[in-house]
């Protein structure tokens, strides 16, 4: 094992700008003008298809005309069949190159347990980009606790919390969930995108606390973060063995090529009752 | 083990207490059918039964309450609240409170003699059973109504984390941080700017550059010279002031102007050519001023730091580690490899070399070893560094004694290696360092502790002994008021057993 302190940032630079442009701006007109694209609801409720010169994944914007982190808008016209009103949906597109949960979505997970009406646990939420999405795909009924230890992406979090009134922002450190156990309910879904070594125990101690029994678990696995010495598959295998000792029956898991290099997915489902 | 009678539900809402009134079996706990029990409402409201229900009364006392069941600590309300609620403990049987957490637990012990605490953690009952509170709280508590915890907690989490955002202990850090990496892009930039005005300015004067080789000294003299038609003989003084007096070099520049092959220059291109050297010359000097401002920054926040390996690379460990209390956290053999993440674990990956030094390797120390000693000296900076940053960052007011006795350490380490002198002990070059620390303390206490006259007429042998023992006395009394002193004193004596192990 190597030392915890050290990070290996020599090939992570974190979620922001590895393959994918900035704020999409590359494909100049692709998604654009609304008329071409049809948008076709996604395998998982909440999710959508975007269909034009190529497809896109998207959500609902939950508060249209405001982009969180410049992804492009797509607005589509439904026009309601009896009266003429036009009404208009709009939706953001979602970069698998910039969150995991859409790599994995890609890459075709089963289940996500992140439906319309879900209570979120999001674990390592950063500067809420993809909290943004699982909020969207939530929508208005469900809630998204978004957990962020540091204080400089925790603004960013708060400034797109306060567009959004389903996520509730908690700087908070995920390792002591007791420290936030005030401001959290239970909750169907605990999303984990930490990247520390102790991940499964910290999975392990919020699931214990803060999800219903039979709620799904949604790891995102950086085998570099946890082991950068050992093989990738090796460390994956640990990882799901230490969430099996959480009572988090596992699923599912998922590799994140070709969006993430040496990264998992895991889904698991909680089971508290032992039989 | 007793049964659990009572259980403490803290929310986004209030506290609330709530009695058990069907004990939960411990062996059958983790049944399917005990597991489903506690899903379902209607067999879960038998188990237990509400007896009290305080909520919040504003916005603030609510964040005040969350903040300090955060901590663990026990509000008035809560205390009031649960004297309240409670039945009065006979002597014979202690009420057993169910609390989520065990530091909060035991500040109501320690409140409360008659009260038992568990937590989740020591019974697995009382966790599933603050776990059923927690799904059914919404409705158990009948006084709510449907989405008030909903609302409650996003009001709360928003002013929760704004709070923490607000608050942050590394207050000077940043600082240090945001300047050291200012720095760092002002020399770059300024750095390429001075090549453009060479080289812009060089079509008009090419002789100039041969003769100062300075970017910023360059940049100042053509902004004064200017059209070099109108140098004359005249402001030989005026040439001489920006090339710090030097009349030679100055007369050169005015001889190299009278026999110019540079092109003629119109007033319009000039005058945007003094534009851009004007403010290479402003960015110069502001680069001076910041990294001023970084020095006297470093002094404050880690003088003993600073003083070890110089400003410059202290800042770049701050930054590099996140923050001072961050960097005093990590083991030496992580500081001595900070900044070189990359070859570290490119190493551990092929299973060859470690790297020997990271950010660290810019000190003046490890240029100065020998080859064969870059390593070991690096290790032994590394060490100095930690201990260096840990004084820093637990010291309420530091001074720069530590680090200078350490960086005379390294000197003497240095000075070992190449010529075999052997250095000072750890243990007597701390003890120094320290009388030296608490030699000033004293000076700062004598009119205000040292009430007791000393009868002058003491011998003077007798007299350093005292000295000795006022001292030892000091300490002692120091350690009482202020933890301060405890932690330095502490510091030192992990550091000398690092010291012999690592020697």
């Amino acid at each position: 094992m190597t030392d915890r302190s050290v990070r290996d940032k020599g090939d992570s630079r974190g979620g922001r700008g590895r393959g994918a442009p900035r704020g999409g701006g590359g494909r100049g007109g692709g998604a654009k003008g609304g008329a071409k694209t049809i948008v076709e609801p996604h395998r998982h409720a909440g999710i959508f298809v975007a269909r034009g010169k190529e497809d896109m994944l998207v959500t609902k914007n939950l508060s249209p005309g405001v982009s969180v982190y410049g992804e492009k808008r797509i607005s589509v016209e439904n026009s309601s069949g009896a009266d003429d009103t036009v009404s208009k949906t709009e939706y953001r597109v979602w970069n698998p190159f910039r969150s995991k949960l859409a790599a994995g979505v890609l890459g075709g997970l089963d289940e996500i347990f992140i439906k319309p009406g879900a209570k979120v646990l999001y674990l390592g939420a950063a500067s809420g980009t993809s909290v943004s999405h699982v909020a969207d795909i939530v929508g208005p009924t469900g809630t998204v606790f978004a957990v962020e230890f540091s204080h400089r992406s925790g603004r960013d979090l708060i400034n797109m919390a306060t567009h959004r009134t389903n996520v509730i922002p908690i700087i908070e450190d995920a390792r002591h969930p007791l420290k936030y156990r005030m401001l959290v309910s239970m909750v169907d879904v605990i999303f984990a995108d930490v990247a520390q070594p102790d991940q499964a125990r910290i999975v392990g101690l919020n699931a214990h606390l803060f999800l219903k029994v039979g709620g799904g678990v949604v790891v995102s696995i950086k085998a570099n973060c946890i082991d950068s010495t050992a093989a990738p598959e090796a460390v994956f295998a640990r990882e799901v063995t230490k969430l099996r000792e959480e009572r988090i029956k596992p699923l599912e898991q998922l590799t994140l090529e070709p969006f993430e290099r040496d990264h998992a997915m895991v889904v698991g489902r909680y089971v508290r009752s032992t039989t | 083990m007793a049964a659990v009678d009572y259980l403490l539900h803290e929310s986004a809402v209030g506290y609330a207490i709530f009695q058990v009134v069907h004990q939960a079996d411990t062996i059958g706990n983790r049944l399917k059918e005990v597991q489903d029990a506690g899903q379902d409402l209607a067999k879960f409201g038998k188990m237990v039964k509400v007896v009290g229900f305080a909520p919040y009364r504003t916005a603030a006392e609510a964040l005040e309450n969350v903040n300090l069941v955060s901590e663990g600590v026990m509000s008035d309300y809560l205390r009031s609240e649960l004297e309240l609620n409670l039945p009065k403990p006979s002597k014979k049987k202690k009420i057993v409170l169910g609390v989520s957490d065990k530091t909060l637990a035991g500040s109501i012990k320690a409140s409360f003699p008659g009260i038992e605490c568990e937590t989740g953690d020591t019974s697995e009952v009382v966790g599933d059973l603050l776990r059923g509170l927690r799904f059914h709280a919404g409705k158990l508590l009948v006084k709510l109504q449907e989405g008030d915890v909903d609302r409650a907690q996003l009001g709360l989490g928003h002013a929760y984390s704004r709070a923490k955002v607000k608050f942050s202990v590394q207050k000077n850090d940043n600082h240090i941080i945001q300047a050291i990496a200012t720095l760092d892009h002002l020399d770059k930039a300024v750095n390429t700017f001075s090549m453009r005005v060479r080289e812009w300015y060089g079509w008009h004067f090419p002789e100039l550059v041969r003769i100062v080789s300075d970017n910023h000294t360059y940049a100042k003299l053509a902004l004064a010279i200017g059209d070099k038609q109108t140098l004359t003989q005249d402001s030989l003084h005026d040439i001489a002031a920006l090339v710090n007096d030097d009349g030679d070099l100055a007369q050169a520049v005015i001889d190299a102007a009278r026999v110019s092959m540079g092109q003629a220059i119109s007033d319009a291109d000039m005058e945007n050519v003094s534009a851009f050297a004007n403010r290479v010359v402003k960015l110069a000097e502001y680069r001076k001023s910041l990294y001023q401002y970084l020095v006297d920054k470093m002094a404050i926040v880690a003088p003993n730091l600073a003083t070890l390996i110089g400003e410059v690379v202290a800042a770049r460990l701050i930054s590099h580690a996140g923050s001072l209390t961050n960097l005093s956290k990590y083991p030496a053999s992580t500081v001595q490899i900070l900044g070189a993440e990359k070859a570290l674990f490119r190493a551990l990956k092929t299973k060859g070399n470690t790297p020997k030094y990271g950010l660290i390797y810019h000190s003046s120390f490890i240029g100065r070893a020998g080859a064969k000693n870059k390593g070991r000296i690096s290790r032994f900076l590394a060490n100095k560094c930690s201990i260096a940053s840990r004084i820093d960052n637990f010291s309420e007011d530091p001074n720069t004694k530590f680090g200078e006795a350490l960086r005379k350490q390294v000197e003497e380490r240095l000075d070992f290696y190449a010529t075999g002198t052997a250095p000072t002990k750890n243990e007597d070059a701390m003890r120094s360092a320290m009388d030296a620390v608490l030699g000033d303390i004293q000076i700062d206490d004598i009119p205000m502790t040292d009430a007791a006259p000393q009868s002058e007429k003491k011998e003077k042998k007798s007299k350093d002994k005292k000295d000795k023992d006022s001292k030892k006395d000091k300490k002692r009394r120091h350690s009482e008021v202020n933890g301060d002193e405890e932690a330095v004193e502490k510091k030192k004596k992990k550091k000398s057993k690092k010291e012999s192990s690592s020697d």
